[in-house]
């Protein structure tokens, strides 16, 4: 082989704490390498354009980078190369920078760690072989898990793309945590209003099929070509039948079903429908609350209903959907915040978190959109906001910023003053943070104009004063002083974590997840929307904290790079897969039992049973070939050989 | 390049693509600092990580191994971590057998997004491993030779079997043989102290089959051979093991073998039979009687008692009648099941762990390279295309040196895992007696602590335990990094 190596600076990155220069001239020593140097900007045009002319003035049939973490520029490289006509799996990369630069300062031991590195790099490249991709059919239709506003912006824009769309929302209605806002910032124009067309858009689209109150039960297959069952739960009405028209609730006598939708501020009955814009407009069944279906005597609903669509024995039902991509958009859900016992840890029945606020604020809440105590159902007049409850506090394992509370309490301060303009509003926070369009106009006005009284501080206590008020004890940093204010009620801006069973979703998705259960993005900057699996993509909070429009712009992300996608008839597989020789192949099936992917089956050649690999069902773990104790099975790209060329260039020194 | 002088000890990384290596780049961009032992080697998946490249790590001169995969449950290939779990948790126990502290290698999950956490796993495992210092090498170690006292208490009496009923299995074969391709069993060797295999295909050959405590060889190493051929084989308690372990594995079907089965009564330890028999020119005679066999060797008598002469394995046999059988004759003596660690493993938990590496120093030394040992295991089916002679995958090299001839042992022994019945035929073909078995024996150990005491080789159905696994292991902990 004739082995060129590139050395990058990386500017400084790597230079500053890194001899590129000596690397280069070491690497010279190790076998097969016709060619070292060390360029600044490797991945820059004129880095590549570098690379490819030492390919032809060196006669070069293999090439070794060693810069950043191949997860950001293997691709880069590897099309570098094949611009100058070698195999793209002719090409190794050392990660010198976040593996070494990034986290050592110590000059000596970093320039013999890379060195080492290109090293290794240099023993794989002269086991590489060159690989070729086949390519396969993609079937272009989404599924799209989650129906709030990022979910149905996906939807929509795929749909209006021409690409079928299969919508999955857990609840009986999409919308999510958008359709339970009354108003939302910082133009205070009404949810309902501009998100409720919206939802009519999914249910009238052509290309849009909905699933709600489903949730995705299993996941297998690949980019291009995904099986997924979804559970259509049951709802023990028949919703081809169900004209939305509401008799049956009015006459349901079970009328005490906590009301979730209303966040919990108020009861429901067990047959209902959420909301009035809700979509779809179908009534359900709670099993838990339903006399006929507890205690089995009732029956209200069915004989009330005039077309006949109540079922009491309805079961799930799993359908299987055929997709080529994924979309997740499962949004968030609050923290628990019980955990503040200093502010009551939900007994105060005054003390309420800011959705359910939102919730009184709301006409289709349970107050019809007065604000009234949840007590004593009495009109407050000392209305305090405590900001950041469960967000940016390490103490109880939520160091990270939820994003909107700062906007959104602001919203409500303005509210509350619209709504009862005799009222004092309070807000605790610890900075505000207003960064979006027209958002800090927004909060200087709820202080300017609405009067609402800002207390930079932490609050202390909240507890009740006797009097059926209550005393909220806290500190004002700014003044340096203590302060006590009267509340008729607590609003709490309660921090988000990633939504209830999203952990279990991704496992089944196979993508990763932080502690708090938000999904990972590929590239934290650069591929925001993008998962490290191939076709699975992210919109909306699921992803992070971020507001309605951040949310709708990534709902809109994933459709492009969903269309994008579906631009292509073929994609091509990539190509480090398993390969067995079937001379070592002793049929014994290991391999197969154990692949999670179902890409091994048996085949008789001249009689005997033998392993073969279905290339574009094999995703490259190399499960079968750690299995396979005859090395009969070997991963390209991964092979036994490759990584123990590796660990030889590492130990045998 | 060698490791720079005082400041660094080797430490090598497997790292899988997704998650362990994301979190050391997330690492990198925070400026997370961590020391420079380190070097990370990336693979597609934990799954990949063969055991055995870390014991080629270890044994070629890395003072440390650490593999990192995704989380259990957030693996990229669905269940990658979850096979890995289990294989990386049996080497972590097979590892102080041979000598080599197994805090010398540790696995870890670490997420993309766990920068933090991956600095603080590599942080405190090179402190761990500059705590431990240089990692000690075989070709260090001071030979150490030290035998095994192989007689232990027996959990049934063991006896020469003179009552078993061979004449009645003889006419059971007889009537089986025409359709069968052959039966194998064994008749008496170069003399009446040694047997060989039989390969019984007429009426003839059935009166040669011999029944007795010289029956050492396992027949079901050959059932492989005839694959896809009828054929019948009689088995001992151990050796039937060895056919139930090549019907889980689909290496030969059911429909295809039937198996003759008589209580065995225990078998001698060839080995030290010729060693008191020292030098003859020939057998005069063999007595049997119900406790041990009187040879006559030139005509000087020598007394074997079955209780001091059997095969380590015997003295700890609970299956003396085969697991699974077409004909069972004869009535197996009661064992009472008491567990017991077999000789040859007694003798090495004994040992400090330098003194374990002393002991493979000394045996490895006079390793023959021979593969008696591999082609005397039932369970070893790779036939011509063994790592040892094809070298592709270059796992071994023609060096006859130390590292290289242990390294086969434990590439048969990993192989093994979880499929070794422990029939010992590897130590017994040895013919320089090196206590192989006890390999095998600690990673059956290790399994069987892991896996709800499984052993291999009982059950047809069951799916060996390191071609499965569970969500939640029972047995298998995380460790954490505190």
């Amino acid at each position: 082989m004739r082995i060129g190596i590139f050395i990058c600076h990386c500017g400084s990155n790597i230079a500053g704490t890194v001899d590129c220069a000596r690397v280069a001239e070491i690497s010279t020593g190790f076998p097969d390498v016709v060619y070292a140097t060390d360029p600044v900007y490797t991945c820059a045009e004129p880095g590549q354009a570098a690379i490819e002319a030492a390919i032809h003035d060196h006669r070069l049939d293999g090439v070794v980078v060693a810069s950043c973490s191949p997860r950001m520029h293997e691709p880069t490289f590897r099309r570098t190369v094949e611009r100058a006509g070698l195999n793209r799996y002719l090409f190794e990369m050392a990660n010198i920078r976040e593996h070494v630069s990034w986290i050592g300062k110590d000059r000596d031991a970093n320039t013999n760690k890379a060195a080492e590195l290109v090293k290794m790099a240099v023993a794989k490249l002269r086991n590489n072989r060159p690989l070729l991709a086949k390519s396969f059919e993609v079937n272009k239709k989404v599924l799209i898990v989650g129906g709030g506003v990022a979910g149905i912006q996906a939807a929509l824009d795929c749909a209006d793309g021409g690409v079928p769309v299969i919508l999955l929302e857990r609840e009986s209605t999409i919308g999510g945590k958008m359709a339970k806002l009354d108003k939302t910032f910082p133009t205070v124009d009404c949810s309902a209003c501009i998100l409720g067309p919206k939802m009519v858009d999914v249910a009238q689209h052509p290309n849009i099929t909905l699933y709600a109150y489903s949730e995705l039960e299993d996941i297998s297959g690949y980019i291009g070509n995904f099986t997924v069952k979804i559970r259509k739960r049951a709802t023990y009405v028949n919703w081809e039948k169900c004209t939305g028209c509401g008799a049956c609730s009015e006459k349901c006598p079970s009328k005490k079903t906590p009301d979730t939708f209303n966040e919990l501020t108020g009861v429901t009955t067990a047959i209902n429908i959420p909301f009035p814009q809700a979509i779809p407009k179908k009534a359900v069944i709670s099993a838990e609350h339903c006399r006929q279906l507890t205690k089995g005597k009732c029956g209200v609903c069915a004989k009330i209903c005039p077309t006949g669509a109540v079922v009491y024995d309805m079961q799930d039902d799993v359908v299987t959907e055929e997709v080529g991509c994924i979309i997740a958009a499962t949004g968030y859900d609050l923290m628990d915040w019980t955990v503040y016992r200093e502010y009551g840890g939900g007994q105060y029945p005054d003390v309420i978190t800011s959705l359910q606020y939102e919730r009184l604020l709301s006409t289709s809440g349970p107050t019809g959109g007065h604000i009234r105590r949840p007590s004593d159902g009495l009109e407050p007049k000392h209305i305090v906001f405590i900001q950041c409850v469960g967000s940016r506090d390490k103490s109880v394992g939520r160091p990270y910023c939820s994003g909107f509370c700062c906007m959104y309490t602001a919203k409500q301060a303005v509210l509350t003053k619209d709504h009862l303009p005799f009222s004092q509003s309070y807000v605790f926070y610890m900075d505000i943070r207003a960064p979006g369009k027209l958002y800090d106009e927004f909060t200087r006005r709820a202080v300017e104009e609405y009067g609402v009284e800002y207390i930079r501080g932490r609050v202390s206590a909240v507890y009740p004063d006797g009097e059926g008020a209550y005393v909220v004890m806290g500190v004002d940093t700014l003044l340096g002083r203590s302060v006590e204010i009267k509340a008729d009620i607590v609003v709490l801006a309660v921090g988000i974590e990633a939504s209830r069973g999203a952990a279990a979703l991704a496992e089944k998705l196979r993508i990763s997840y932080d502690n708090y259960g938000f999904f990972m993005e590929s590239h934290v900057k650069l591929k925001p929307v993008e998962t490290n699996t191939a076709g699975v993509f992210l919109a909306g909070v699921c992803q992070g904290a971020k507001d309605i429009p951040a949310s709708v712009a990534q709902g809109s992300a994933t459709a492009a790079k969903v269309l994008a996608l579906f631009a292509r008839d073929r994609l091509e597989n990539d190509p480090q897969t398993a390969q067995v020789d079937t001379r070592r192949c002793v049929g014994c099936g290991k391999c197969i039992r154990c692949c999670p992917f179902g890409a091994l089956k048996e085949t008789t050649i001249r009689g005997e049973i033998k392993a073969d690999v279905i290339e574009t069902v094999c995703q490259g773990c190399g499960l079968c070939t750690t299995t396979c104790p005859q090395g009969a099975v070997q991963l390209s790209h991964a092979t036994d050989n490759q990584i123990l060329a590796e660990v030889n260039a590492l130990c045998r020194c | 390049m060698p490791v720079l002088n005082s400041k660094e000890l080797r430490i090598v990384g497997f790292l899988c693509n997704w998650c362990a290596y994301g979190g050391a780049d997330t690492a990198g961009v925070a400026r997370a600092g961590q020391p420079t032992d380190l070097r990370i080697i990336r693979v597609p998946c934990s799954g990949r990580v063969d055991p055995l490249f870390v014991l080629k790590a270890l044994l070629e001169g890395a003072d440390g191994v650490l593999v990192s995969g995704c989380h259990p449950r957030d693996c990229h290939y669905a269940a990658g971590n979850f096979y890995a779990r289990r294989r990386l948790e049996v080497l972590k126990r097979f590892l102080p057998v041979l000598g080599i502290d197994d805090a010398r290698f540790e696995y870890a999950w670490v997420s993309a997004s766990e920068g933090q956490r991956w600095q603080h796993v590599v942080t405190s495992f090179t402190k761990r491993i500059h705590a431990m210092g240089p990692a000690p090498h075989f070709d260090d170690a001071k030979p150490l030779l030290r035998v095994a006292d192989m007689a232990l208490t027996a959990l049934r009496p063991l006896g020469t079997a003179q009552n078993a009923a061979v004449n009645e299995l003889k006419q059971v074969i007889k009537d089986k043989l025409p359709e069968l391709n052959c039966v194998i069993g064994w008749q008496q060797g170069y003399d009446g102290a040694h047997a060989t295999p039989l390969f019984m295909k007429t009426p003839e050959d059935v009166d040669k089959l011999s029944w007795g405590p010289f029956n050492v060889m396992n027949p079901a190493v050959y059932l492989p051979l005839f694959k896809g051929k009828k054929t019948g084989v009689v088995v001992k308690g151990c050796d039937s093991r060895s056919v139930v372990e090549l019907l889980q594995e689909n290496l030969i079907k059911r429909e295809d073998v039937i198996i003759f089965a008589l209580p065995c009564e225990g078998t001698l330890d060839i080995a030290r039979v010729n060693e008191k028999l020292g030098r003859y020119t020939r057998i005069n005679a063999v007595a049997y009687d119900e406790a041990g066999v009187t040879i006559t060797a030139d005509g000087k008598e020598h007394r074997f008692c079955m209780n001091d002469f059997a095969q380590g394995k015997c003295y700890g046999c609970a299956t003396p009648m085969a697991v699974l059988a077409d004909t069972r004759l004869g009535e197996p003596h009661k064992v009472n099941p008491v567990s017991s660690v077999p000789p040859e493993l007694a003798m090495l938990d004994d040992m400090a762990l330098s003194e374990r590496m002393a002991f493979w120093r000394g045996q490895m030394e006079r390793c023959l390279r021979c593969y008696a040992c591999r082609n005397a295991c039932p369970m070893c089916v790779c036939r011509d295309y063994c790592v040892s002679d094809s070298r592709n995958p270059h796992w071994m090299s023609q060096d006859a040196d130390i590292n290289q001839k242990l390294f086969f042992q434990t590439i048969h022994a990993l192989h093994l895992s979880g499929r070794c019945t422990g029939c010992g035929e590897c130590q017994r073909a040895c013919p320089v007696g090196i206590p192989i078995l006890a390999l095998r024996q600690q990673i059956a150990r290790a399994v069987a602590q892991l896996f709800d005491d499984y052993k291999a080789g009982l059950n047809p159905a069951a799916l060996p335990p390191l071609l499965g696994y569970e969500a939640h292991e029972k047995n298998i902990h995380e460790r954490d990094w505190k």
